[in-house]
């Protein structure tokens, strides 16, 4: 019986442009997710700087219009929500799940493309808008009547082109959200079952969930307001029969569920990421998985918190579930508590961003909990205090979780380490920057500055706050340039990682870096959520050998 | 099928016995991915049905059309007999579609071209049915949320239709060039089920718009 | 089968939300709220969604 050794030829990370352009592989299409979103980060960001930049003082300094200041936040918002934080998620995901499941690629690999493309387009689109006479300006939520084609209103094409822009997109999560949904189930490496899978991987797949049953309600909504505005349609127009909170209700129907996608991976990060850099095994994996699956379900019984002061809405049942949706949550975060605790703690990059998510979303946490109670509510709906909130949870969460995935993957990703030194200094940066910019937004929303304005009254009590936060979105913006400077240094002369630098427990570790384009020449035993841990401790076997049909037989053990 | 396949394949009686199965006992990527990508598009007509309802709930009398005797005029209720037949159309053709899965699991390739065909000749007919509708109807899209819910509603239904039928040419080609057979037809399996989403969707619009 | 792996048990997760879109229709006539037929309509539509999602993956899971 003849035996084919496989002996294949060292992969080149630097392909053709060609090659990328035109790559089915889902380690490339996971690249340029994430080199797609971080282009798509700096440029939001400008945006935001240009919004605290027009803050820092009372008095229009720099911008002559204020709807020029309500394209900047519409579309500071809309671009960090679509183009940045779900797809950059979306993009580690598409590079790791496979991986990590021990499969060779995703099941659709070229739906998986199409999925990536469609970003760039969708982003190109809703960009154009500056060139054709201004771009989306009615929020990242688009309430109607602002949103409509009237006097006052959306005229011109670039809440067309925000539309339009967002279908696309859209229709590219839900393709994504079937290919991650039919790989997780069907691809799995034989002794992997659903209970020995990392949690990323439940985490993506519970997002995939999300994605799937929440965005073609945002879609249909978005059609809505389309035929309302080029068709003479009627959806939002209460003086012809139609219903302006109805807008409210199917959009925050998707909204509320897409917050869920737009943090659990980067959760799904960090859960991978504690036990690695403490040594131990994450703290009750069980109960992790059904607080995943908690939080995804009861994500869909909230929506209505976000509209709590239109009238229309049913205050206890909505609160009760706000609230409710702390149980999971805290679930987690004792879990990840658990698993430092006492544990061997290797403070390299990836740990302190993901030490800096556990604090900070927290905080996100504890805020939002007190916007789940009503009456606070009543106060501070459209407040900074939201801004405070929304910024904690998905930049002191996501976002941190996010760059701990960067640090801990990019060896992986491209065979070289990060410099620790560079990315200590963009920690601190970040942490000190982003604390300065919003944690002075709780006390602005308690003293009641409403949000999305352009300007404010110098009598009004809040230019120091709101120069802090200006002074710290600066801070932040500097911190990008360590971490710019860090992948340039390391993509050249790097350290070489090897297969496994951190030492780690799952199947990507199996394999060289970058791996070969069919992701695994063998695959280990897996018989628990740690493969690659078992075998480091002889708990099971490398390879499985075939046994030599013409040997004498072997006694097993 | 080896031993070893047909102690992985699913239980006779599960309902998903008869779609196409890989050698691990699971259902096929490509009908899986179908019937994924189907519950999404549940929740894309949900919203549109979600406003519909909400609509409706705020409206005094419905359609909301002022005066309220011209009201009347535009009362679907009062004649769902053309919308009937569309509906009769649609449910036939949801039936030859199965035919047309029956008879390629059995090998029946002469069978299944017949049955596709008829069940493409019925699609056709539908939208064709539904165009000479939209065009008596007397009203319009603009004509109040009325019209604006009604067209919308019915015309990305008509609009999954057209999908269908599109999906429908393109298996009945391959079928002809003889691309299917009993062992190897995902498109026809992923095709049917898209199909009879459609025709549910419309039962579910029919019973709507027209009779609720 | 294990409880988990059994495609009706599947069922169940969208049975729950059908239950929550019951509780979120009969609740307002506990207060004094309106019925939010818009949130009725999109949580029983997620109900029968969710059924057939989880129960597809399961059915059709491999067997191992």
């Amino acid at each position: 019986m003849a035996t084919t050794a496989l002996t294949p030829a060292a992969p080149a990370y630097r392909s053709g442009l060609y090659e990328w352009a035109t790559t089915t592989d889902h380690k490339k299409i996971g690249i340029l997710y994430v080199v797609n979103s971080f282009i798509f980060f700096l440029l939001a960001g400008l945006l935001a700087l240009g919004v605290r930049t027009e803050l820092a003082q009372p008095g229009l300094q720099f911008l002559h219009d204020e709807g020029v200041y309500n394209q900047l936040f519409t579309m500071h918002g809309t671009v960090m929500i679509f183009l940045f934080i779900i797809p950059v998620l979306v993009g580690f995901g598409n590079y790791v799940v496979p991986l990590q499941i021990g499969a060779p690629d995703m099941a659709f690999p070229r739906i998986n493309a199409l999925s990536f493309w469609l970003l760039p387009l969708g982003g190109i689109l809703m960009f154009s808008g500056f060139f054709t006479g201004g771009a989306a300006a009615a929020g990242w939520t688009s309430y109607s009547p602002l949103a409509q084609d009237r006097p006052l209103g959306m005229q011109g094409s670039g809440e067309d082109l925000w539309i339009v822009g967002l279908i696309l997109i859209g229709t590219a999560s839900i393709l994504g959200a079937v290919n991650f949904l039919v790989t997780i189930f069907k691809m799995r490496a034989p002794g992997m079952t659903l209970f020995r899978m990392p949690i990323l991987v439940w985490t993506i797949l519970v997002t995939s969930v999300l994605v799937l049953m929440a965005t073609p309600v945002f879609t249909s909504a978005l059609i809505m307001l389309f035929i309302d505005r080029n068709y003479g349609g009627h959806f939002f127009d209460p003086a012809t029969g139609g219903n302006a909170i109805l807008w409210q209700n199917v959009f925050w129907f998707y909204s509320h569920p897409a917050v869920y996608v737009m943090v659990l991976p980067a959760m799904g990060m960090i859960s991978e990421i504690l036990p690695v850099f403490s040594r131990k095994p994450l703290f009750g994996y069980k109960a992790f998985v059904f607080a995943t699956a908690g939080i995804g379900a009861l994500g869909f019984s909230v929506w209505a918190h976000h509209m709590f002061t239109t009238g229309s809405v049913f205050l206890p049942f909505f609160s009760l579930m706000t609230f409710l949706i702390a149980v999971p949550t805290g679930v987690k975060m004792f879990n990840w508590i658990f698993t430092l605790w006492r544990g061997k703690l290797i403070l390299s990059t990836p740990l302190l961003f993901a030490l800096g998510f556990l604090s900070m979303f927290l905080i996100g946490g504890i805020n939002g909990a007190f916007s789940a109670s009503v009456p606070v509510d009543f106060a501070l709906h459209d407040t900074y205090w939201v801004v405070a909130h929304l910024h904690y949870v998905l930049f002191g969460g996501s976002v941190f979780g996010l760059f701990a995935g960067v640090y801990y993957w990019f060896p992986k990703m491209t065979g070289r380490m990060l410099s620790e030194g560079l990315g200590k200094v963009q920690f601190v940066l970040m942490f000190i920057g982003f604390n300065l910019t919003f944690f002075p937004m709780h006390i602005l929303g308690l003293s009641g500055m409403p949000r999305r304005i352009a300007d404010y009254a110098s009598t009004a009590g809040w230019n120091e706050l709101n120069l802090a936060a200006s002074i710290g979105g600066f801070v932040i913006a500097a911190s990008i340039v360590p971490f710019l400077v860090n992948v340039a240094v390391s993509l050249r002369g790097g350290r070489l990682a090897g297969d496994d630098p951190w030492e780690g427990n799952t199947l990507e570790w199996a394999t060289s870096s970058p791996p070969p384009p069919y992701n695994f020449d063998h695959l280990p035993e897996i018989r628990s959520e740690r493969p690659l841990f078992d075998l480091r401790h002889g708990r099971t076997h490398p390879v499985a050998v075939l046994p030599d049909p013409g040997a004498a037989p072997q006694p097993t053990h | 099928m080896t031993a070893n396949a047909q102690a992985l394949a699913p239980a006779e009686h599960s309902p998903v016995a008869g779609l196409a199965h890989d050698t691990r006992g699971g259902i096929s990527n490509p009908i899986l991915g179908m019937i994924l990508f189907i519950t999404s598009e549940v929740m894309f007509f949900a919203g549109l049905f979600a406003a519909y309802f909400n609509v409706r709930a705020n409206a005094p009398h419905w359609p909301p059309i002022q005066p309220p005797e011209l009201a009347e005029h535009f009362n679907l209720h009062a004649a769902p007999w053309y919308a009937l037949v569309l509906t009769i159309i649609l449910v036939s053709s949801s039936v030859t579609c199965q035919l047309g899965v029956a008879a390629i699991r059995r090998n029946d390739r002469t069978g299944y071209i017949r049955a596709i065909s008829v069940t493409l000749v019925l699609g056709i007919l539908f939208l064709l049915g539904q165009a000479y509708d939209y065009s008596t109807l007397g009203f319009g899209l603009g004509d109040g949320v009325f019209g604006t819910t009604f067209f919308t509603l019915t015309g990305f239904h008509g609009a999954h239709v057209f999908g269908g039928v599109i999906m429908l040419s393109v298996i009945l080609y391959r079928g002809m060039a003889g691309q299917f057979s009993a062992r190897h037809h995902d498109a026809v399996e992923a095709t049917s089920i898209y199909w009879h989403f459609v025709d549910v969707v419309w039962i579910a619009l029919f019973s709507t718009l027209y009779i609720l | 089968m294990h409880p988990l792996r059994h495609p009706r048990n599947a069922l169940l997760i969208g049975a729950i939300f059908v239950v929550i879109a019951i509780a979120y229709w009969v609740s307002p006539y506990l207060g004094s709220g309106h019925i939010d037929y818009a949130g009725i309509t999109m949580l029983g539509a997620l109900g029968i969604a969710m059924g057939l999602l989880f129960y597809i993956l399961i059915a059709g899971s491999p067997n191992e």
